[in-house]
């Protein structure tokens, strides 16, 4: 991230972007001018016309040729120029996000330069063309290849002379300075040599369009046909605008390659035509003639075959069965051949293949491009041309043509489309599994590999496995493969494993650690030094993007723990709900709050507050106050000075001014309130006979404004049963609306809820007061219902049951019931814990007993469990003694009995009469 | 704690034998009631059971009451009235509801 700042455009960056700065930092607070002289030119122009018009930018893939270390540096980078505004509205300084596309641009050029050399050798016809065309090529591949010598050996005379020179012309590079190049050596031993400094003793070598002189080069032997002695050698220098680091050698090494590939092919050819002509002069013998015919088909270089009007392949020549395996021992071969795909391994491949068989029936003449499978397994692509001939002697449609192996083209553009596939999803990924799941999910396609393991080494005492297959642990992989993968560890970063067509493994940078992969490849599929390469580049394009999500996900789980310390209590002592929801996801907490603080002697506080501003400042202001108001309230000072303090506090933390609060602290053994409110929305209760009353005493200005000022505080007596809200005003403010609408409608949907559980009318609340378009605000609530529920656990002892009666008679008579009413529970509830005594326990104490009573405004509810364990499954009614469940089942509303593995359940309710 | 009980047996001025309750009866002490009731009995009439001091009684203190319902009859205030009349001891026994006793 960067931005410039003011009319000099002051340069500002963050850590994530000190690696591209090179030798240029420390440049923080530099003019650009002066941190970025050296292009300048190029990015000034843009940056002051983001000043003037305040219209931003976008550069697709500019070069920017750059001096950070050293020496200038060719880099490409995509960036947008944004504008900043200060309060004002006027533009101060602009923003830049910027990403680094050097690789991908450059990685895309090489392997075209490499494909261009390779197609040359499909064109060129003898040696003297091929040289031509390769001079011709090299001299485009400038940016890559600056300079290019190849060398050959004379047969007779052993000498090197230098048959390909590019740039042709445009040098003045003199046959003396060439033959000063270390070719013969390179040559005899085979092995390249890297050449680091070059200051003119070999002349002064072409820059390739770049604005410096290479300064490196490599002289590679051109090996020969299927790995006989070096031909010759070449000569190749890196261009100064690129360090001549692993991936750039690499590249070089497949130029040398690929123009030894191009040579010997025209060598081949050539052999081939002087053969060929030799036999030529066999053509005047007409008794020879088809001995003559069939050698001048097999002299054609190129694949030649014949159909019959049935399909059937009746003629080929040898270069057929070197393309596909199938020599003219073989012949007729009938459809299907035995080239075609097989369709259940690949079914897209055999149906192509069957719709260029149906053209070449139909048409009479045409080509195309279809796979086919050589005899010894392997998948290559070839292209034909066909033309429809009659048979000279039948008159019959038989049809002639010719194909050729593009397997290298074909692959070549799968292989561009891979590297643009790659980036966009390690792009998009958000996270580093995506990341490694999308990338083994890319290399499985691209080489049809049947599985893909990713293996992460990060100081764990196992490696993390991840399968294309599905979940894999690393103990449950065969131990031979596990030793195999263990073994990539001792080879260098980035280097693919060769000699084993059946599989590849490469390692890569992993955050804390190493990252391998290891591809199980199909054999049909080819996988040549390009792959490797391929797989080298997307490889290297993973290592970086990982360590980018590792830094996000580490970012993400600090500000998800951070924002943990700020939330409101989850825990609710009993008889309460809550509910908070901030208005600015995916930030889990915002500006407003709820709290309820258990003091020591059994009160307790009931906090709701709301803080202005934007989500995060608000969010932090908040937390302050949030725990500054708790420890207050723990000091026992009460609501107003509670408030008091908090004033003085507001005033000096930023965003502390204008806070509402509204604070209490209730007895809920008495449902007696003391209270007091800065400049907070009042609290609404909902009485048990459903009128509405507003807690809008003691009412003084919102925080910080007037800090001296005395706060009150006033009292309020919760009667039994009735429901009491606190909230902020993000649930009941709406625009053009008044705000005492919101909160009759919030009275109204509290006071519905009067025999409904608190937490369902907290829910209730959330989801009929939600406008249309859902909260613009955050909002915090908080609901309590006077008394509290009952909670009683007490062992299964017959010494229980009068202190458990003892509780439950306290308890309802904070309910406000009649005296019958609560006798009636009392012999209920008695009724229920004997009967779990006496046979859940089956008359040994210690299992425990649990009731709960629940009073709403319209209902009494009790439950009673027991966890003993029964002997035998005789239904629960028959157990129980005579009278004790009609007793229960004549004095309470409802009664339900839930026997299960772990104990019973008795759950009663009773309807309260006014 | 223990359920807090006690009983007195004596004789009311018409010569009949009475036995008094105050407290509480549940599970835990039934057994209790049942041995005091037993203990009470004449040989001939009835024992008057005074449950008028009894703030609690449930099915663990009607069964003791069942055992004897030909041989009592049982005086109760309106806290404990609806408890015998459901159990159906009411049917089967003389109750008197009457108001609370003082002592």
């Amino acid at each position: 991230m960067v931005l410039w700042w003011g009319p000099e455009f002051h340069f500002i960056y963050n850590d994530a972007y000190r690696p591209f700065l090179g030798d240029k930092h420390p440049a923080l607070g530099k003019p650009g001018s002066q941190v970025w002289g050296e292009v300048w030119q190029i990015i000034g122009g843009p940056l002051q016309s983001v000043l003037d018009t305040g219209q931003s930018t976008y550069s697709q893939d500019e070069l920017l040729p750059l001096n950070r270390r050293g020496y200038l540096e060719e880099t490409y980078y995509s960036y947008s120029l944004s504008p900043l505004h200060d309060d004002a509205g006027a533009v101060r300084g602009v923003f830049t996000a910027v990403s680094d596309t050097t690789d991908g641009i450059i990685g895309a050029r090489r392997l075209a330069a490499l494909n261009e050399i390779g197609a040359v050798a499909s064109r060129a016809r003898h040696l003297p063309e091929a040289l031509r065309m390769l001079t011709e090529v090299l001299g485009r591949c400038g940016p890559d290849v600056p300079f290019a010598a190849a060398f050959l050996r004379e047969d007779g005379s052993g000498k090197m002379t230098p048959r390909v020179v590019s740039p042709a012309g445009g040098t003045d590079v003199t046959r003396a300075m060439l033959a000063r190049w270390p070719v013969g050596d390179v040559m005899r031993s085979g092995q390249p040599v890297t050449i680091s400094g070059l200051d003119g003793q070999y002349g002064s070598l072409p820059s390739g369009g770049w604005a410096t002189s290479p300064t490196d080069a490599m002289v590679l032997p051109l090996t020969g046909d299927l790995g006989s002695a070096p031909i010759g050698a070449m000569v190749l220098a890196a261009s100064a605008g690129r360090a001549l680091d692993d991936g750039y050698a690499s590249f070089l090494s497949l130029v040398a390659q690929q123009t030894a590939a191009v040579i010997n092919s025209a060598l081949a050819y050539e052999s081939q035509r002087a053969r060929a002509e030799e036999l030529a002069e066999l053509a005047g013998l007409r008794s020879y003639e088809a001995r003559w015919r069939a050698a001048l088909i097999n002299s054609i270089s190129e694949a030649f075959f014949v159909l019959d009007d049935d399909g059937a392949v009746v003629e080929i020549n040898d270069a057929f069965a070197e393309v596909l395996g199938y020599g003219r021992d073989g012949v007729p071969y009938r459809p299907r051949y035995p080239w075609w795909p097989p369709p259940d391994r690949f079914p897209e491949a055999h149906a192509r293949v069957a719709e260029a068989q149906e053209q070449m029936l139909r048409q009479s003449r045409g080509d195309f491009i279809a796979p086919m499978m050589h005899r010894d397994g392997h998948l290559l692509w070839v292209e034909a041309t066909f033309n429809e001939i009659p048979d000279p002697d039948s008159g019959r449609r038989m049809v002639a043509g010719t194909l050729r192996d593009v397997t290298t083209e074909h692959y070549a553009g799968q292989r561009e489309s891979a590297l643009a596939a790659m980036g966009m999803l390690l792009a998009r990924a958000d996270n580093v599994d995506a990341a490694i799941a999308g990338a083994i999910g890319e290399l499985r396609r691209l080489w049809r590999a049947r599985r893909v393991l990713a293996v992460a080494w990060d100081g764990r005492p196992e490696p993390e496995v991840v399968s294309t297959d599905g979940a894999e642990r690393w103990p449950d992989l065969p131990a031979g493969l596990r030793t195999s993968i263990n073994a990539l560890k001792d080879r260098p970063l980035l280097t693919p494993t060769t000699g084993d067509q059946a599989s590849a493994g490469i390692t890569l940078d992993y955050p804390g650690g190493l990252l391998a992969l290891w591809l199980d490849l199909d054999p049909a599929v080819p996988y040549t030094a390009g792959d490797r390469t391929l797989l080298a580049l997307l490889c290297g394009y993973l290592g970086p993007a990982l360590h980018r999500l590792r830094q996000a996900d580490e970012q993400r789980a600090t500000v998800i723990a951070m924002q943990r310390a700020f939330l409101s209590p989850a825990q609710l002592p009993p008889g309460f709900a809550a509910r908070y929801e901030p208005a600015a996801p995916p930030l889990e907490i915002g500006g407003d709050w709820y709290d309820v603080a258990e003091l020591p002697d059994g009160r307790i506080g009931i906090v709701v507050g709301d803080c202005v501003g934007h989500a995060l400042e608000s969010a932090i202001t908040m937390g302050q106050l949030r725990s500054a108001c708790r420890a207050m309230l723990l000091q026992d000072v009460g609501p107003a000075q509670t408030l008091k303090a908090m004033d003085k506090f507001a005033a000096v933390i930023p965003g502390g001014m204008s806070s509402t609060v509204f604070c209490g602290v209730l007895e809920p053994r008495t449902g007696d309130l003391v209270y007091s409110s800065a400049g907070h929305p009042p609290p609404i209760v909902a009485q048990p006979g459903g009128e509405i009353r507003l807690l809008d005493e003691a009412r003084s200005p919102a925080l910080g404004v007037l800090p001296y000022i005395e706060r009150s505080e006033a009292r309020w007596h919760l009667r039994p049963r009735a429901t009491l809200l606190l909230y902020t005003d993000g649930l009941v403010e709406r625009r053009r609306a008044r705000l005492d609408v919101g909160i009759a409608q919030a009275a109204e949907v509290l006071a519905a809820g009067r025999p409904d559980p608190v937490r369902d009318v907290a829910d209730r609340l959330m989801t009929q007061l939600a406008p249309a378009a859902g909260y613009e605000d955050d909002i915090a609530l908080l609901i309590y219902r006077y008394p509290g529920p009952l909670e009683l656990r007490f062992p299964a002892g017959t010494d229980q049951l009068a202190p458990a009666r003892a509780d439950l008679r306290d308890w309802l008579g904070r309910c406000n019931l009649s005296v019958r009413t609560a006798q009636d529970v009392l012999i209920a509830a008695g009724e229920a814990v004997a009967n779990a005594y006496e046979h859940g326990s089956g008359g040994a104490s210690g299992q425990p007993i649990t009731l709960t009573a629940t009073a709403t405004a319209t209902d009494l509810y009790l439950t009673v469990t027991d966890r003993g364990r029964w002997k035998d499954s005789a239904p629960i009614p028959g157990a129980y003694r005579g009278h004790g469940l009609p007793l229960m089942r004549t004095l309470m509303t409802e009664v339900t009995v839930s026997p299960g593995q772990d104990g019973t359940m008795v759950a009663m309710r009773l309807r309260i009469t006014p | 704690m223990t359920t807090p009980v006690s009983f007195s047996a004596c004789r009311r001025p018409d010569g009949s034998a009475a036995l008094a309750v105050h407290g509480e009866i549940d599970l835990s002490n039934s057994d209790a009631l049942a041995s005091e009731l037993a203990a009470a009995l004449p040989e001939q009439g009835r024992l008057v059971v005074d449950l008028t001091g009894v703030e609690y009684l449930d099915s663990a203190g009607l069964t003791a009451l069942f055992a004897h319902a030909s041989r009592i009859e049982v005086l109760v205030t309106e806290l404990l009235a609806p408890t015998l009349a459901i159990s159906g001891l009411s049917d089967i026994t003389v109750v008197h509801e009457v108001g609370r006793s003082s002592g």
